[in-house]
């Protein structure tokens, strides 16, 4: 084991800051997050809209919006390099050939004038010294993979049900055979029915590439069926990480219970939902000490000066909480 | 505690808690952009010069001083004198006032007809707003100075004549922009709403549609302004408009232009006052979109 | 007790350049009051149509509603009135479904002041008391709906809803744009309200956990049609047509041990327009045969438990 640790890990975030401003006030999105991942394995990035959870996609490839950024701080390390340090060029060796990313909405990732197997070809031509003709095989090719015909290679993204165009967005995002996919909601604007299809399609094409992937989303079922590690985040801090045996079974974080409690259950009859009382802090103005702590039910007056020392509840199992409950609480 | 403290911080910005698009909200976020502040201030100064210029000038403006006939700037004529010999500073300051007075009596007549078309059209859709917009079509497909000036030619030189004929080319712009808005805003889920808690159709229009619709009309009434106090110097300058001796700038110009060789300042002078005078509203036109666009939060 | 509601072969077409959109296709159903009755289905299946056709947002293109015994299908300006007082809908999206330019209280008094005839001082009052109702803090009476997060927005568009005391609400989706745990809180509130005042409930999402959570009975559209009409517990513990059946295995679900085995669907969801008679989900079914070409009614195939499949008994071996 100890010598497995030496080595660079295969993907690693240590200590993510990033700080946006907005109206002459700075927007603290995210606030110290660090995980591995490894070769293969997929995490999970759960929370609510505003969490953070997107900001962290778009800071490891570096497309926050530039102007908007007061502060971003940490190290995004690929295979040892730091991305952050990365000049343009090293960049975009790493943007879509190495690394790549699945956006939440089909309708606006595809461009509307070209056709599906141009856009499919275009990030492949840029990464491969090869011809057009090449190129175009190669989309066709993606195209198979993600379930849709070779015929309809030249067609335009509106010719595409939803579903349809999500695929395509997959079949570019997996052109050349990134190493770690980073999938930001891929399946949280489609139908329930085709979401359990291009969710199959992603695990399958992951297990057969071996594509390592991050994938956020809101929706904890998507996360149990997918997702080998799971990390929760609230006001831009990963509150609780495990795998998923640990997080599901054992959720500790006084957060994550509550999640788990707010969630209407499909088998289970319960007369009343126990929602987490209160709001998100507004993440201009983070409170002191624990951030969840005005709307936990298991707060105590320690967490008001708690500094994030993270609990490890074994190997795989931390949480960031100072007064965690009891188990099967 | 959370919510707190989230409302102690909208209360720092004085203007966060106030409606945006209200008319409170665009004074004073416009009084914190400095370009607007200029716009404002060069058109106020000039608004209030104009009117006072019988009685703080020197001269009158129509007053003839032969001896000093092209006479450049002087410690006697600030800005120098025409070709009769009248003062250049008396009649660009007396000027402004036509200019003003075209711009916005233009810009109104424009306003209200096209706001009125636009709306109509927009809300009732069908057969009215075919109507509407082909009748527009129209006017849109000549640049608007030359159908200006169709009017012109049509109904006659002359202030009144001038402010009709900008008045009516402009009114398919303003129906355009109003037409686009409703048909945004006909489709929020708020007047469906509105419907069904029995708010009667003109009251929706009235009280949940317009009201949201109205903000890019403000700009565009800004725009109006600027362009139709410019539009109104062309067609003077093209003798189509204000007539000599009335000191209209754009009529100035033109009665200037033959001795520009020479004495210079005469085009010059009245040709800055456009010039200034355009930019500010356009300042202010500028600012003030800003302010009403939500995406472009400060 | 009674039905408050009955809709009676119901359709609504629109017209459209490609053809008729068949939104809403010979839809029956009753609502016994003081019950939630759950309307699922995926995005254009007409479930949203149809709400706003009972509520008249929309006119009906032919079929009979019946409000509290009353034929209710066509009103004219007085009746409507009246009708609107008992009959309300709560919207999807609180951003887009208050007007920006209102404050909070405006909202909420603007119904009164339409349609009641009650003094100001009533109405000030009776806004105070909805919004102790729906939990929206007093000092965000003045409040503007875009400095509300999406709870509290939704908060103020149930205030309005009630504000005239309704019989019936259509919940449109009305917790499909919030977070998990304001969500629980909306739909903990939307419980809480219908026991204090008794109310009737036709809701409408797509999310089968929260309609689980919330209904009595639950239909299934398809399409524009009805296919499968129950009780909660049949609809869950033994859905009767493919779709629905479907549907259900493709949830994902948080039991890491119990992942459902899906039932693929082919392709994707097909256009209203003009459909062909015929079961209008064959195409996509796999138990698809030959006499799915015909129309199929929409029959009782066990007690209370209505079903529009040709095939039904085959399938489930009944």
């Amino acid at each position: 084991m100890s010598e497995e640790i030496k080595k660079p890990e295969f993907f690693s975030i240590r200590n993510l800051i990033v700080q946006y401003k907005s109206n002459e006030q700075t927007v603290y999105a995210v606030n110290g997050v660090s995980f591995d991942l490894k070769p293969g394995e997929t995490l999970g990035l759960v929370g609510e809209t505003g969490a953070g959870k997107t900001t962290i996609a778009k800071s490891i490839l570096r497309i926050l919006p530039e102007h908007a950024v007061k502060r971003m701080d940490g190290e995004v390390l690929y295979e040892g390099q730091d991305i952050f340090q990365m000049n343009d060029t090293e960049l975009r060796r790493i943007r879509g050939h190495q690394i790549s990313m699945i956006f939440q909405d089909p309708m606006t990732a595809l461009n509307p004038v070209k056709r599906v197997n141009d856009q499919i070809a275009e990030g492949y031509i840029q990464h491969h010294n090869c011809t057009k003709a090449e190129a175009e095989r190669r989309a066709e090719e993606m195209l198979e993979l993600v379930g849709i015909s070779a015929d309809r290679a030249g067609e335009y993204p509106h010719q595409f049900s939803g579903g349809m165009k999500q695929r395509v967005v997959i079949a570019m995002a997996l052109a050349c055979s990134p190493k770690l996919l980073i999938a930001d909601e891929p399946t949280t604007a489609l139908d329930v029915t085709i979401q359990a299809q291009v969710l199959d399609l992603i695990k399958r094409l992951r297990d057969e590439l071996g594509t390592s992937m991050i994938l956020i989303t809101h929706d904890l079922g998507v996360v149990a069926g997918i997702c080998d590690r799971v990390a929760v985040i609230y006001a831009g801090r990963i509150i609780e990480m495990g795998t998923k045996v640990d997080v599901f079974t054992k959720p500790s974080h006084p957060y994550t219970i509550g999640l788990f409690g707010a969630l209407p259950d499909l088998k289970k009859d319960v007369e009343r939902l126990s929602p987490i009382e209160g709001l998100p802090p507004d993440p201009t103005a983070l409170p002191e000490g624990c951030a969840f702590y005005p709307r936990c039910a298991h707060r105590c007056d320690k967490c008001l000066s708690y500094q994030y020392e993270p609990t490890a509840l074994s190997d795989t199992h931390s949480i960031l909480c100072c007064n965690p409950m009891k188990e099967g609480a | 505690m959370v919510s707190i403290k989230i409302v102690m911080k909208t209360k720092k910005t004085d203007t966060s808690n106030l409606k945006p698009g209200s008319l409170k909200y665009v004074w004073r976020r416009l009084l914190k952009n400095k370009s607007a502040v200029f716009g404002l201030t060069v058109v106020v100064t000039l608004m209030v010069l104009s009117l006072l210029s019988p009685y703080i000038c020197r001269y009158d403006y129509k007053s003839m001083d032969a001896l000093n006939a092209y006479s450049v700037p002087t410690a006697q004529h600030l800005l120098g004198c025409d070709e009769l010999g009248r003062d250049i500073l008396s009649r660009v300051l007396y000027g402004a006032r036509y200019t003003f007075i075209i711009g916005i009596l233009s810009t109104a007549i424009a306003a209200v007809l096209g706001i009125a078309m636009g709306a109509a059209a927009g809300y009732f859709g069908g057969v009215v707003d075919s109507i509407l917009m082909r009748f527009l079509d129209i006017f849109q497909s000549f640049p608007m100075l030359i159908l200006a000036m169709a009017f012109c030619a049509v109904f006659g030189t002359g202030i009144d004549k001038c402010i009709l004929a900008l008045g009516i080319s402009n009114i398919s712009g303003f129906a355009r922009l109003m037409r686009a808005n409703i048909l945004r805003i006909r489709n929020m889920e708020y007047v469906e709403a509105a419907t069904s808690i029995g708010c009667p159709t003109g009251r929706i229009i009235t009280s949940h549609v317009i009201p949201n619709a109205i903000s890019p009309i403000i700009v565009e009434i800004a725009m109006g302004i600027s362009r139709n106090g410019l539009a109104s110097s062309s067609l003077s300058f093209l003798g189509l408009g204000v007539q000599q001796p009335t000191p209209e700038w754009g009529a100035m110009l033109s009665s200037a232009r033959s001795y520009i060789r020479y004495y210079p300042h005469m085009v010059i002078i009245p040709g800055l006052f456009i010039l200034i005078t355009v930019l500010s509203f356009n300042l202010i036109g500028d600012a003030v979109r800003d302010i009403l666009d939500p995406t472009l939060k400060e | 007790m009674g039905n408050l509601l009955e809709i009676e072969h119901l359709k609504k077409y629109f017209k459209s350049a490609k053809g008729t959109v068949h939104a809403v296709d010979d839809v029956t159903l009753n609502i016994e009051e003081g019950k939630t009755v759950g309307l699922v289905g995926e995005s254009g299946c007409g479930k949203s149509t149809l709400g706003r056709t009972i509520v008249h947002l929309q006119e009906s293109t032919d079929g009979i509603i019946r409000f509290a015994g009353k034929d209710v299908t066509h009103l004219n300006k007085k009746e409507m009135l009246e009708f609107r007082k008992n009959a309300q809908i709560i919207f999807q999206d609180p951003y887009s479904s208050l007007d920006p330019r209102q404050t909070v209280q405006d909202i909420i008094r603007e119904p009164m002041k339409l349609l009641t005839k009650d003094s100001k001082a009533e109405i000030e009052k009776k806004s105070d008391e909805l919004m102790d109702i729906v939990g929206i803090e007093k000092r965000l009476r003045l409040s503007y709906p875009h400095e509300l997060d999406g709870g509290r927005r939704q908060r103020v568009g149930i205030a309005r809803a009630l504000a005239l005391n309704p019989k019936f609400v259509v919940c449109d989706e009305p917790v499909s744009s919030l977070d998990v745990s304001i969500q629980a809180q909306i739909l903990n509130l939307l419980m809480d309200l219908q026991k204090q005042y008794g109310l009737t409930y036709l809701f409408i999402t797509h999310d089968m956990s929260v309609v689980r959570h919330i209904s009595d009975y639950i239909c299934v559209m398809y399409l524009g049609q009805m296919i499968e009409k129950t009780d909660k517990k049949s609809l869950f513990d033994k859905p009767l047509h493919p779709y629905t059946k479907a549907l259900l295995s493709a949830i994902p679900t948080t039991d890491i041990y119990a992942q459902p085995e899906r039932i693929q669907l082919k392709g994707e969801i097909n256009s209203p327009i003009d459909p062909e008679p015929g079961c209008r989900f064959a195409k996509r079914c796999v138990y698809a045969r030959h006499c799915c070409k015909n129309p199929v009614p929409l029959t009782e195939v066990e007690p209370g438990h209505f079903v529009a499949c040709h095939l039904v008994k085959e399938i489930n071996h009944l």
